[in-house]
């Protein structure tokens, strides 16, 4: 689609609308975040920010929080508002498009798994297992632009 | 007997206004009221949530806080919050959204400095710097905030009016093929494609391409 760019994440090259799914989540932005009442906890910055991470463990732990994303937080991210529900499954359908993708790079092994990224994912799960389901996943989803920041 | 208190309207349209990562903390004062409402602000670090106070801004009458030394990291994200007090009386604390440095700061445009030939001329653009505490601390350029920072120049030839747009990753362009002894007019803009952010245009910067020997 028009406004795909290359994202080398290690090895993996994948080609993601990147544009689309910020303006997609700056338009909900404060909908969404004003939804998080909870700020002694982030479940992608603590304790420590994504910022932090070695570049060798990008791909795996882009490829593990697409997967997270897709599989744990958009399906629990429903609203009353028709129109930021609207942008969630747009942002959830880039999603999925890059997961494909990116997957296809990891099954061919060249996604290696490190122990710092491995440990990363692992604080991740434990913050969002933290929570009840809707409060993590709402809190995620308002955390988007830390991983698009990170991932850019 | 319960104690009595009056309450004082709450503070109106908090927020973050941020230009070159200078962080600066505005508020409205409470509906209806006149002079004499002093104010104190607290700020915190998202996933961290502890709130901090700002000692030079307690007890203020104007209504801003620059708290960009508190939030100088754009790894971060934080929100800010104010109460008002008068008379004994006083408001809620009036959180900002949470503010991210790195996508919600304005860019202001870039320095142009130009010189010419006869048949050419050389455009050098410097991108702003990211906000410092005090002259003598390191600069920090934004290209470096921003790696993947480009600048459009804009290119009028004064006697045609005709127009040239260039969009250049580099900080030097030269413009070929001009006519000798004509007037152009140079103007840029920084553009930052990730995370989508645009300054304005700069003024315009003339110089007139020396006449033929």
């Amino acid at each position: 689609t028009t406004g795909n760019k290359i994202f080398h994440f290690g090895a993996c090259r994948v080609s993601m609308s990147m544009a689309e799914i910020r303006a997609g989540f700056t338009a909900i932005k404060a909908n969404i975040q004003a939804r998080d009442p909870i700020r002694t906890l982030s479940i992608l910055s603590y304790p420590h920010s994504l910022h932090k991470v070695k570049s060798s463990d990008r791909c795996c732990i882009t490829h593990h929080l697409l997967n997270f994303y897709v599989g744990k937080v958009f399906k629990h991210c429903k609203t009353e508002d028709l129109y930021v529900n609207r942008k969630i499954s747009s942002i959830a359908n880039s999603f999925l498009s890059m997961k494909r993708k990116l997957g296809q790079c990891h099954e061919q092994n060249r996604c290696r798994c490190g122990q710092e990224s491995t440990e990363k994912l692992k604080q991740i799960l434990a913050n969002y297992e933290g929570l009840n389901v809707t409060s993590a996943a709402m809190k995620s989803l308002g955390e988007l632009d830390i991983l698009l920041d990170w991932m850019e | 007997s319960g104690d009595l208190y009056c309450s004082l309207l709450n503070p109106r349209n908090v927020r973050f206004e941020s230009v070159n990562m200078r962080n600066v903390l505005h508020w409205s004062a409470p509906e209806g009221t006149g002079n004499g409402v002093l104010y104190k602000v607290k700020y915190s670090v998202y996933g961290v949530g502890k709130w901090i106070r700002k000692p030079e801004c307690r007890n203020i009458n104007i209504t801003w806080c620059d708290l960009s030394s508190e939030t100088s990291d754009y790894e971060e994200q934080y929100y800010a919050s104010v109460k008002a007090f008068l008379n004994g009386m006083f408001s809620d604390w009036v959180e900002t959204t949470r503010f991210n440095p790195l996508t919600e700061t304005k860019i202001d445009p870039p320095i142009v400095s130009v010189s010419s030939t006869d048949k050419s001329i050389s455009i050098t653009l410097t991108a702003p710097e990211k906000w410092k505490r005090s002259p003598e601390e390191e600069s920090i350029s934004l290209l470096q905030v921003y790696p993947g920072l480009q600048y459009n120049v804009s290119v009028l030839n004064k006697k045609t009016k005709k127009r040239w747009f260039f969009s250049i990753s580099n900080h030097t362009l030269v413009v070929p093929w001009l006519e000798p002894g004509t007037a152009y007019c140079v103007s840029a803009q920084i553009h930052v494609p990730a995370p989508l952010l645009d300054s304005g245009f700069s003024k315009e910067h003339c110089i007139a391409t020396l006449k033929d020997k």
